[in-house]
């Protein structure tokens, strides 16, 4: 059990995978706007009993069929299908500055690299298909590889040396100009190698070899599970789940909402989108109140204990509500606790993985919208269900009945857990009490 | 004195912080309580003492290698139950202690 948590720790703190996680993690803001440009652009008219609201037709109409759309797909074009070279330069900058050199000067190398390979179109243009969640592994390994080289090579005897005196930030573009000159030239013969001899790019091969079977592999409902599983093991042991497995979930997860969001901007509807399982899928499906659901928890406790207000139970409770409104649930999930707790680790595994199974049920057979939008994960439940499913009211429906299947799962666990801590607490104070009646 | 708290994204431990700078202005103390995600503990200076999540309780190797100041992980219930005036304690006696 320690093996575990120590495997689990070093591959959370691992440098590498660090990097990745956080690279992805500062282009988030940008990907959930473009996101949600895309989302505006398709809004589908909301009809509530004969009122009807229907944006994309009024902005139709002021200013001509598809004309403003523009302003949202230029705001995609600068985010979302620029994903992969976001992430080379954000991994890039992360990890230079993990090994504590310089992260401007390699972010800015990556890129360089990066935009290196990328095919060029006959009329001189690069190729955006490559440029965005397409190229993602190619970002990543290029962006760590020129990393771990211009670090190697900084610390070598191979930089130009200035005399004292002279100010740092000269210092410093000095510094970076022969590792830069050296790291250019190789990542320009390789692609001069690529297109004289395999006339491949090495885009293709990287995501024919190795992002496409992922891929498959994530939007199978096997991958859900897998997922739900590991992070709530991870959770139930303390530690940071979503945290530890992020660096692989995100590369996998990214491109398969990418696709499924590039089909809606053209048309395609929800329901008709390639991918189930996405980021999105879990967060606002699963993930409802944070890791194990524990939104319906909260309800299942104050079901449960509604009439001993001073049960600690109920205190957690109320004190967890305000953050589990937006999916934070630390405070439950150490307070309660479910940590290392036997009792609630059944059903802080079950009820994802139950939910992991009908929600996957519900989209794939058509009966809810598959999603189409990011958006950040603290967005509440029923709001975030809405908007992923590109404004379904179905998204919603089924977040109501996975929190209502989920809240009778717990139900039975909190009862027992309340049960024992009610019996803990008589018992202490009648220890106490014998106590004083010896004194 | 400067009391830093680290965790994933510097979110849940927000809330912990708010209870710590009430806590310690209740006892009149003059300090400065910040919650950071890890990614950004490199940026700070004049640090007297960091707590880790308990979440992120693997970092703590790491962020102890990295700096002179006292790192210690903050206790799973008192974390949980979000006691701010606990957790300050915590701090106060690592600083004490150092």
């Amino acid at each position: 059990m320690n093996k575990f948590i120590e495997i689990a720790g070093r591959i959370g703190s691992q440098r590498h995978l660090v990097a990745i996680r956080d690279g992805f993690v500062s282009v988030m803001p940008l990907i959930i706007v473009g996101s949600l440009a895309v989302l505006i652009n398709n809004f589908p008219a909301i009809n509530l009993g004969g009122l009807s609201l229907d944006f994309v037709g009024m902005m139709n109409n002021a200013f001509g069929e598809g004309n403003w759309q523009g302003l949202g797909g230029n705001i995609w074009t600068a985010s979302f299908a620029i994903l992969g070279l976001l992430v080379a330069f954000s991994i890039g900058y992360n990890l230079a500055r993990s090994y504590g050199v310089d992260g401007l000067a390699s972010g800015i190398l990556s890129v360089a690299s990066y935009i290196m390979l990328v095919p060029v179109t006959e009329d001189w243009g690069l190729n955006f298909a490559w440029l965005g969640a397409q190229g993602l592994f190619v970002a990543i390994i290029v962006s760590i590889a020129v990393t771990e080289l211009f670090r190697y090579l900084i610390n070598t005897k191979l930089t130009i040396k200035m005399p004292e005196g002279v100010p740092g930030g000269v210092t410093r573009s000095f510094q970076a100009l022969i590792p830069s000159m050296l790291i250019l030239t190789l990542v320009a013969g390789v692609q001069l190698f690529m297109t004289l001899q395999v006339e491949l790019s090495i885009f293709e091969v990287i995501f024919k070899v190795i992002q496409q079977p992922l891929q498959g592999f994530g939007d199978s409902l096997a991958a859900g599970l897998v997922i739900a599983f590991l992070n709530h093991i991870l959770w139930f042991f303390g530690l940071h789940g979503t945290n530890i497995i992020g660096s692989v979930i995100e590369p996998i997860y990214l491109p398969l909402i990418e696709q499924n969001l590039a089909a809606f901007q053209a048309g395609v509807s929800a329901y008709d989108v390639p991918y189930t399982v996405t980021k999105p899928f879990l967060d606002s499906f699963v993930f409802m109140g944070g890791s194990g659901t524990t939104f319906a928890l909260l309800l299942a406790i104050f079901i449960v204990v509604r009439k001993q207000r001073n049960h600690p139970y109920h205190q957690v409770a109320k004190l967890s509500a305000p953050a589990g409104l937006f999916n934070i649930n630390e405070p439950v999930i150490f307070g309660l606790p479910i940590v290392l707790n036997p009792v609630m680790l059944i059903p802080f595994i079950l009820v994802p993985v139950t939910l992991t199974i009908v929600s996957y049920v519900a989209l794939s057979t058509g009966m809810v919208p598959k999603t189409v939008a990011i958006v950040p994960w603290t967005t509440p439940p029923i709001i975030s269900g809405y908007l992923v499913t590109g404004g379904s009211v179905r998204g919603v429906l089924l977040q109501i009945v996975n929190l209502t299947i989920a809240t009778a799962m717990y139900i039975p666990f909190v009862m027992a857990g309340a049960k024992a801590m009610t019996a803990e607490i008589n018992k202490n104070k009648a220890e106490v009490n014998e106590g004083e009646k010896i004194s | 004195m400067n009391i830093l708290l680290v965790c994933s994204a510097g979110m849940s431990t927000s809330i912990l912080v708010e209870k710590m700078r009430t806590e310690a202005a209740a006892r009149g103390l003059d300090a400065t309580i910040e919650a950071i995600p890890e990614s950004r503990l490199k940026e700070q200076t004049n640090v007297d003492v960091i707590l880790i999540g308990p979440q992120v309780r693997y970092l703590e190797g790491k962020i102890k290698a990295s700096v002179t100041v006292p790192v210690a992980v903050i206790d799973n219930m008192a974390y949980g139950l979000m006691k701010g005036d606990q957790v300050l304690d915590q701090a106060l006696g690592l600083v004490q202690n150092a």
